[in-house]
């Protein structure tokens, strides 16, 4: 038997998701600000001096009529500091991810952050035989699914790739799974270039019934990714060219990997970091005025034996701070890694790093944390995973309701009744107010005893009947008439 | 590898902070706790304390063994304490001063059962374990101030505190802070025997190898003989603290601020108390408070949002009294070193960090501090290593921000070989104990946990690390104390 | 008259102490056998009341305040009940946080759990000298003796106390349980007690199974 959960939200009917917990924000900044500024100085230096490579001729001599330095022989495209100020100047500060639910809608303003599932896996934990294996569409649906009915989920990415269906449309088909699995607001990280973009741009519209519904509300958004270092593919900036012009959010996502591809010490890892969003960002600005847009930091450190990402280290956690201090300092909503951990199983280290990352994303004040449900240095997804991230997020969000100091709370009436040596258990005080307790769902809270005849369980087995129990009840908001129809239409054609 | 001997201490400096109540809150909280005082005040269990305080101008009811004290008169009282000290360590490499810049991790306190480290079962703790628990925290740099991690069961009832003490002076060179001499006898013993090592009573006072604690019992009751005994160590010179630790719901009030309230009040209190009747001790504020199970009524320590929140509005309060606080709970509810335990550990540990208390309690149990295991300390002192690395932050130097070298390599290019990676990728932070192998190396080794490397190690360091060892015939004298106060 | 019975049951439910006093005077004053009212009135609601916790929909602290306006109602209820010749329900428990230990949380939590499976608890108190604990035996001839200590130094008591009701010729007539944070299963085993639980709801299971019935379930 389990004690009500505070973090259950009143049932919702089946076919609405659950309300969204935002996680309120009071940021810190981790760097003083001599530091900080440093880095901006150093990242403006690379964007003048270095520029980013930029693989398609004719973006870059679209970015060289725009106001940048474009060098199509050379392949590269440099961004003086006044242009950069300006293209940071005109993307605007706050903006909405609508949701086809609008109960589902998230303002990015920088008070609330909210969580989202993390991307683009190519391997999963089977939820039933806890073999890893490679990821399907199925596999995108039921996790978007359970994602649909987890109160802490804000909105999703890919968690895993569908790596059944043809490469060419595979992001219009993760659209598919996802549009038709959730109410929230979806953010495709897996259309690259400008064909899929407008594909996506196309099924998004189907489903916000029509182009300027979708401008006005905007149900999808995107990310394109730089390779690090400082290179950016030619049709993904056209990609986000596409999105942008359809008046869908289209940000810019680093994800170096320091002493590989990014230099080994931190901040130099920061300031190209820093140098990679800045040209996707200012890139687009350049083109489309005025376009929303996303800083999205998401940095590591490489393993020195074997090359492998290591994800969730302290260096990580300082990347995660100092990416959303900046993003800050620019104006910008920030996409920041989180959850990350090294670890292949939900064990003791993966709870230390799941749970320091996000306090850190807390801290460093990110607009959305990305994301629920990896392993493996971001390599292997789990449901069960996903569940359990989703708990140390309603932890920390329970811890910022802080300390409230009315009367009721200092309870100095109650204290004075009780007296030395009493008890609180029966004060109608004591009933009226304990239920604000936070409430766990997968820690353990059995005696030992117990705990040893039942053979150990532990939190992932709780989370993974949990999980079992969500697929079997939770059923998303159905798309209307048709729509459905329409979207495997617009597949089909893009698959020819 | 450099050429100096790692310190045998690492304190962990205290640069970021979080403080969740603000100023008018932290104000309302402490004139609720003053009101407390001077309204409903603690129950003192012995007459000739209550009579004491009288005298030193509290408003006591000697019947009731009622004692009300004035918020003029708790306040002048707190600032008589020492807002900063010497604990020192036999060994003078583990000196501590709290002064408020760092802060020092310690050994959880008196677990009645312990991980076996050769079988992975739970039993209870003994003297032995207690001596072999203490050696090896002696070896971990991390772990700053040695409580008694469990304790000597089977060791007499009466004298237990002493064979404790025994155990440990023999077994670290580290401060050692006596919780489980609880009666003004056992701490007379322990004075003893601190005087024994330290050489001398001024020896002793000047450089305090021994601090300890008194426990409140909430709500608001100080039992006579820990009173006593905190005035023994206060004429002694040894720096005794105060810690509350009620339980949210059952001895305490169920909300927050409540729980707050009531906890600053009994330390409020009770270090009062103390300094009316020796002014001027060294004393810290002690914080121990966690949540209950609604259900079962159970513990839940290290849980959640709560117990964080306690950590970090007492070290708000803390600072405001200028006194040293000891703040913290890096605990977990979970029986094993899981998803759970890394969790709450984690968060537990590291909102300990940002209350800024001057000792962080307190490293080495699970199952909401009943049981003690040796690899979780180990596994801990991991914890404390990356908050030391989040610590470092960020430098800037031209070798740091490196603009060259990303010109150098270009976009498109790669870092691995570059001269500059060579030089600086050790700065980079390397586990001990997270695996960090692939996926198949680690199914073909049987999916080695942290807690298995954690335990090897906690077997080597216990076959090879040696303590401080105590001049030839001071061991004998301590026996000797023991002997005397058995009898 | 059942109307009222039952209106007695839902204060206790609404944790309303001032109507089930009221009730339960009203009852006895008025004539109603006071079995009646100990019996369908109090004890019934302590019961679903367990009920309800063992589904999750009530928490520990209801569960106790619930067992302190039971304990204020049957204070009316006993002497009446007593002069009537009527017999107190429910096996009898005699509990005490042992010698030289003042917690006694997890004991109060205990009793009020026992009350809810229909026990009759009656509480030493804290720092309760051994002799006592045998004397009580001996008086009130109890089906459960629960000790309870939270200390390493005061847990060793435990046995003690055995030794002694042994001694005084009484331990067979009873069964014994003991609590506190660090006594456990082995402990128990150890020093012959007849069971152990690790916190309240655990320790009704234990007492119910020692005293030979099942917790009447909805």
């Amino acid at each position: 038997m389990t004690a009500r959960q505070t973090a259950d939200v009143a049932r919702p009917a089946s076919g609405t998701p659950s309300r969204i917990d935002g996680l309120p924000l009071r940021p810190t900044d981790v760097l003083p600000d001599a530091t900080i500024e440093r880095i901006q100085a150093g990242s403006l230096r690379i964007l003048e001096r270095v520029g980013v490579e930029v693989r398609s001729a004719d973006m870059i001599r679209r970015l060289d009529a725009a106001g940048a330095r474009g060098d199509a022989d050379e392949g590269r495209v440099r961004f003086p500091p006044e242009v950069v100020e300006e293209a940071l100047a005109r993307a605007p500060h706050s903006y909405v991810l609508a949701a086809r639910d609008p109960a589902c809608d998230l303002t990015l303003d920088g008070t609330r952050g909210f969580l989202t599932v993390d991307g683009n896996a190519a391997e999963i934990l089977d939820l039933g035989t806890g073999v890893r294996r490679a990821s399907t569409k199925e596999d995108l649906a039921q996790i978007t699914r359970v994602a649909d009915g987890l109160s802490q989920i804000g909105f999703v990415w890919q968690p895993v790739a569908a790596r059944d269906t043809p490469l060419p449309v595979q992001p219009l088909h993760e659209l598919h799974a996802q549009f038709t699995n959730t109410s929230k607001h979806i953010q495709l990280m897996t259309a690259v270039n400008a064909e899929q973009a407008r594909g996506a741009v196309e099924i998004a519209a189907i489903v916000a019934g029509g182009e300027d519904e979708l401008r006005a509300r905007p149900i999808l958004s995107a990310f394109q990714t730089s390779l690090s270092p400082l290179t950016y593919d030619g049709p993904a900036l056209e990609a986000a060219v596409v999105y942008a012009e359809a008046g869908v959010p289209s940000g810019f996502v680093a994800m170096p990997i320091s002493c590989a591809t990014a230099p080994a010490s931190r901040a130099a890892a920061l300031v190209q970091s820093n140098a990679e969003i800045l040209a996707g960002i200012a890139s687009l600005e350049l083109l489309v005025p005025g376009a929303p847009t996303f800083y999205g930091a998401c940095g590591t450190v490489m393993d020195l034996r074997t090359g492998a990402a290591t994800c969730g280290g302290p260096e990580d956690l300082l990347f995660q701070m100092a990416g959303a201090q900046l993003a800050r300092r620019y104006g910008l909503p920030s996409s920041i890694g989180t959850n990350a951990t090294g670890s292949k199983t939900a064990d003791w280290q993966a709870g230390v790093e799941n749970a320091l990352s996000v306090m850190a994303s807390w801290l460093g004040g990110a607009d959305m944390l990305c994301g629920a449900g990896l392993l493996y240095g971001a390599r292997v997804y789990s449901i069960a995973q996903l569940l359990l991230d989703a708990e140390l997020f309603d932890l920390v969000r329970a811890m910022t309701d802080g300390v409230g100091d009315t009367d009721e709370d200092l309870a100095l009436d109650v204290i004075e009744e009780v007296g030395p040596g009493g008890h609180y258990l029966a004060q109608a005080h004591t009933l009226r107010n304990m239920r604000s307790q936070w409430q766990s769902r997968f820690f353990g809270r059995d005696p030992w005893e117990d705990w040893e005849a039942a053979g150990r369980p532990g939190p992932s087995d709780r989370a993974r009947a949990r999980a079992v129990a969500i697929l079997a009840e939770h059923h998303p908001a159905p798309l209307p008439d048709g729509v459905e129809e329409q979207i495997l239409e617009v597949i089909a054609a893009y698959g020819r | 590898m450099g050429a100096e001997p790692a310190p045998r201490i690492r304190p962990v400096p205290l640069r970021m902070r979080l403080e969740p109540l603000s100023e008018n809150a932290v104000e309302r909280i402490h004139r609720a706790a003053l009101e407390v005082l001077r309204r409903t005040g603690m129950h003192v269990r012995s007459e000739r304390l209550v009579r004491a305080l009288g005298e030193a101008g509290a408003d006591v009811d000697a019947d009731q063994l009622r004692v009300r004290f004035a918020p003029e008169l708790v306040e002048e009282a707190i600032a008589r304490a020492p807002s900063s000290y010497l604990l020192a360590g036999r060994d003078p490499a583990c000196d501590i001063t709290l002064d408020g810049t760092h802060s020092y991790l310690t050994l959880d306190g008196c677990a009645s059962e312990l991980v076996d480290l050769t079988t992975g079962e739970r039993r209870p703790s003994t003297k032995a374990d207690l001596e072999a628990a203490t050696r090896m925290a002696d070896a971990v740099p991390e772990v700053t101030i040695i409580w008694q991690p469990v304790a000597a069961r089977d060791a007499p009832t009466r004298v237990q505190p002493l064979h404790e003490t025994h155990a440990q002076l023999t077994n670290t060179s580290k401060h050692i802070q006596q919780m489980t001499a609880i009666d003004p006898d056992n701490a007379r013993g322990v004075v003893e025997m601190a005087r024994i090592v330290a050489g001398g009573e001024p020896e002793l006072r000047e450089r305090p190898i021994v601090s300890a604690f008194q426990c409140t019992l909430s709500p608001l009751t100080i039992d006579g003989d820990p009173l006593e005994a905190a005035l023994v160590y206060a004429e002694a010179g040894i720096p005794c603290g105060w810690v509350s630790m009620p339980l949210s719901t059952a001895t305490a009030p169920t909300t927050p601020a409540g729980s707050v309230v009531l906890t600053n009040a009994e330390l409020l209190g009770a270090i009062a108390a103390v300094q009316l009747l020796a002014p001027g001790a060294p004393t810290f504020y002690g914080v121990c408070t966690s949540t209950m199970d609604l259900n079962s009524g159970s513990i839940a320590c290290g849980w959640g949002p709560e117990e964080n929140l306690f950590s970090l509005a007492c070290g708000q309060l803390a600072r405001r009294y200028h006194i040293p606080s000891e703040l913290g709970v890096f605990g977990t509810g979970a029986k094993t070193q899981d998803w759970q335990a890394g969790a709450q550990h984690m968060l537990s540990g590291f909102t300990s960090y940002l209350a800024g208390g001057d000792m962080l309690c307190a490293t080495g149990t699970i199952y909401a501090g009943r049981v003690f295991a040796f690899e979780q300390v180990l596994l801990d002192s991991e914890l404390v290593d990356i908050i030391h690395a989040l610590e470092d932050g960020m430098s800037v130097s031209d070798e740091d921000l490196a603009v060259d070298v990303i010109d150098d390599v270009g976009p498109g290019g790669h870092f691995l070989a570059h001269e500059h990676t060579l030089r600086n990728m050790r700065r980079n932070w390397l586990p001990r104990y997270f695996d960090r192998a692939t996926w198949e190396e680690w199914e073909a080794a049987g999916r080695p946990s942290p807690r298995d490397r954690a335990r090897e190690r906690a077997r080597r360091i216990l076959d090879e690390h040696h303590p401080d060892p105590l001049p030839g015939d001071v061991e004998a004298e301590l026996l000797r104390v023991i002997a005397a106060h058995e009898g | 008259m059942d109307e009222k019975i039952a209106a007695l049951r839902e204060a206790l439910y609404a944790l309303d102490d001032q109507a089930a006093v009221g009730i339960t005077r009203e009852l006895i004053d008025g004539g109603l056998e006071p079995q009646r009212v100990l019996q369908e009135g109090l004890a019934e609601a302590m019961l679903e009341i367990g009920r309800r916790w063992n589904a999750g929909d009530v928490f520990l602290p209801e569960v106790v305040a619930a067992a302190e306006i039971f304990k204020r109602c049957n204070e009316i209820v006993e002497p009446a009940l007593i002069e009537a010749g009527g017999h107190t329900l429910g096996h009898r428990v005699v509990m005490a946080t042992v010698k030289g230990d003042l917690h006694d949380l997890g004991k109060n939590m205990v009793g009020a759990m026992m009350k809810t499976a229909g026990f009759q608890v009656h509480d030493l108190g804290k720092d309760v000298p051994t002799e006592r604990i045998v004397e009580a035996v001996r008086e009130m001839e109890p089906t459960i003796v629960g000790l309870s200590s939270l200390l390493t130094t005061t847990v060793p008591e435990q046995r003690v106390v055995i030794q002694a009701l042994e001694e005084a010729g009484l331990r067979g007539r009873v069964k014994i349980m003991v609590g506190g944070a660090p006594v456990t299963e082995d402990w128990a085993a150890e020093i012959g007690a007849d069971g152990f639980a690790p916190n309240a709801p655990e320790a009704v299971k234990v007492a119910l199974r020692l005293a030979g019935s099942e917790r009447p379930e909805a």
